[in-house]
Order: C-alpha cells, then sequence, then structure tokens
C-alpha cells in the first residue's frame, strides 16, 4: 500500500458520512457544486487580507462539496452531460478565486514578482484543464502529467496551514508547465498515430 | 521507438518525472510527493523571497547551526 493511497482511504471514512447525509437530504449535486464555489470565493478573499489560516480551513470546506458532489450525483442516480460541465466551469472558477486572491495580496505588499508568478500559475492552472478538455475533443483520452486539480487544491491547503505560499506556488507554476507540455505531447503523438493509421 | 526507450536509466527516470504517465496511489507518486513536500517545508522562504512566511524553515535551521 502507498502512502498516498492510505491517506486517500482515511480521508475518505469521514466524507461518507458527509455524502450520506447529502443523499438523505436529497441535496441537488449541482447546488453543493455551487456551494463549493462560492465557499472558495471567501477563502480567496481570505488569502487576499492574509489570513492564511482561515483561508485554509474555508478551502478544506469548500473542496469537500467539491469532492462530494459527483459521489452524491451517483447515490442521487442524477448524474448527467450538464452535470459534469457545470461541475468543470464551476472549478475554473475555484481556481481563479484562490489565486485573484494571492494576487492581490502580493499586489497590495508590492511584490511585482509574486504578482507575476501567482498570474502565470493561474494560466496554466487555467490551460492544464483546457489542453485535456481539447485534447479529448480529438483523442479519447488525455490524462497525462502530475498536475491536476486535486494536487492543486491540497497543495493550496498546505501552503495556507503551514504559511508556505511562495514555495507551493513554484512548486504549481513549474507542475502545470511540465502538465501543459505533457499534453500537447502526448496528443501530439496520438494524433500522428492515428494519421499514419488512416488507409492513403 | 519511444524517446524513454532510447535512454539510460538516470535519464529515463528524469523523463518519466517530466512526462508524467503514472496514476495516483503507486510509489513513483509517492517519491514524488515526498519530493514535493520536502522543497515546500525545508526551502528557507528567504531563498524564494516569500512576501509572508516566518522563520528560516528545517534547511535554514540546520544552515545556521553548522554556522
Amino acid at each position: 500500500m502507498t502512502f498516498t493511497g492510505a491517506i486517500g482511504r482515511a480521508c475518505l471514512l469521514p466524507l461518507r458520512a458527509i455524502i450520506a447525509l447529502c443523499v438523505a437530504l436529497r441535496i441537488h449535486p449541482n447546488v453543493l457544486t455551487l456551494t463549493g464555489v462560492i465557499i472558495n470565493g471567501a477563502a480567496g478573499w481570505a488569502l487576499a487580507t492574509g489570513s492564511f489560516g482561515l483561508a485554509g480551513w474555508i478551502m478544506l470546506v469548500a473542496n469537500i462539496f467539491d469532492f462530494i458532489d459527483g459521489k452524491v450525483a451517483d447515490e442521487l442516480k442524477l448524474s448527467s452531460r450538464f452535470g459534469g460541465f457545470w461541475d468543470s466551469v464551476m472549478d475554473r472558477f475555484s481556481d481563479l478565486f484562490i489565486l485573484i486572491g494571492l494576487i492581490y495580496l502580493y499586489a497590495t505588499l508590492e511584490r511585482p514578482d509574486y504578482v507575476l508568478i501567482a498570474a502565470l500559475t493561474l494560466t496554466f492552472s487555467v490551460m492544464t484543464s483546457y489542453t485535456r478538455a481539447r485534447a479529448e475533443s480529438i483523442i479519447p483520452l488525455c490524462k497525462v502529467g502530475f498536475m491536476e486539480r486535486p494536487e492543486r487544491i491540497v497543495l493550496f491547503m498546505i501552503g495556507a496551514f503551514t504559511n508556505r505560499m511562495a514555495a507551493v506556488l513554484w512548486v504549481i507554476l513549474v507542475l502545470s508547465v511540465l502538465t501543459v507540455l505533457d499534453r500537447i505531447y502526448f496528443t501530439w503523438r496520438a494524433v500522428r498515430s492515428d494519421d499514419r493509421e488512416l488507409p492513403a | 521507438m519511444s524517446v524513454s526507450r532510447a535512454m539510460t536509466l538516470p535519464l529515463r527516470m528524469i523523463w518519466h518525472a517530466l512526462y508524467w504517465t503514472f496514476e495516483r496511489a503507486t510509489w513513483q507518486y509517492d517519491l514524488m510527493v515526498i519530493a514535493i513536500l520536502a522543497f515546500i517545508w525545508l526551502t528557507p522562504p528567504a531563498w524564494l523571497g516569500d512576501p509572508v512566511a516566518s522563520g528560516p524553515g528545517l534547511v535554514g535551521i540546520l544552515a545556521a547551526l553548522l554556522r
């Protein structure tokens, strides 16, 4: 067993109780998704004011909603194509709120270097999702690269709780750039391979 | 021939770290997570010019002790 797998399984135990509660209350998964985004907006505000500890707790709550919406949809048999689309769009807003909060913070601290780093992180976080979505419109699956949304969320929380946000931003930026490049390379290979298999 | 097959072991390890195709909860994923956490928690914030972090970090403490 890997330690990341063990941590994942341990976190799943309390989440199962929350999922069961939402299913019992028949809360619509799209409402859960929207609630998560609104709470992430509050986390962005907390980051903008430099309240990292508070931001960490708010992000923790927001991301519980983010995690359980799909599971609740499955349990209530409310999974839909629109639900998937809604979830993806709301996830992008959540990412943007967090990073705009950091950009605002570094701007008020008159640190243009970190404004730039946070802005680049924002750009490549969005591009990570865009490259996969666009790739999967022409090939069946494009799931390469390390820095996906769950990794970003956990890293932001670690940065907030331990007051090491600069290091976290560097990690997310570098690995997001690599993830975008991985997806471009993977898609190029897949498309080239498809083209070769086509009869002349 | 794929890019990684043409490489020696150290180069192949670097290639696989850069061109990431592993799933979550694999030993490769664990290794990457350890490397990331080590960077975040051990690097002295001053080295990165962190505008808000406080304290020297573990490496900073050790460096100060060795001085």
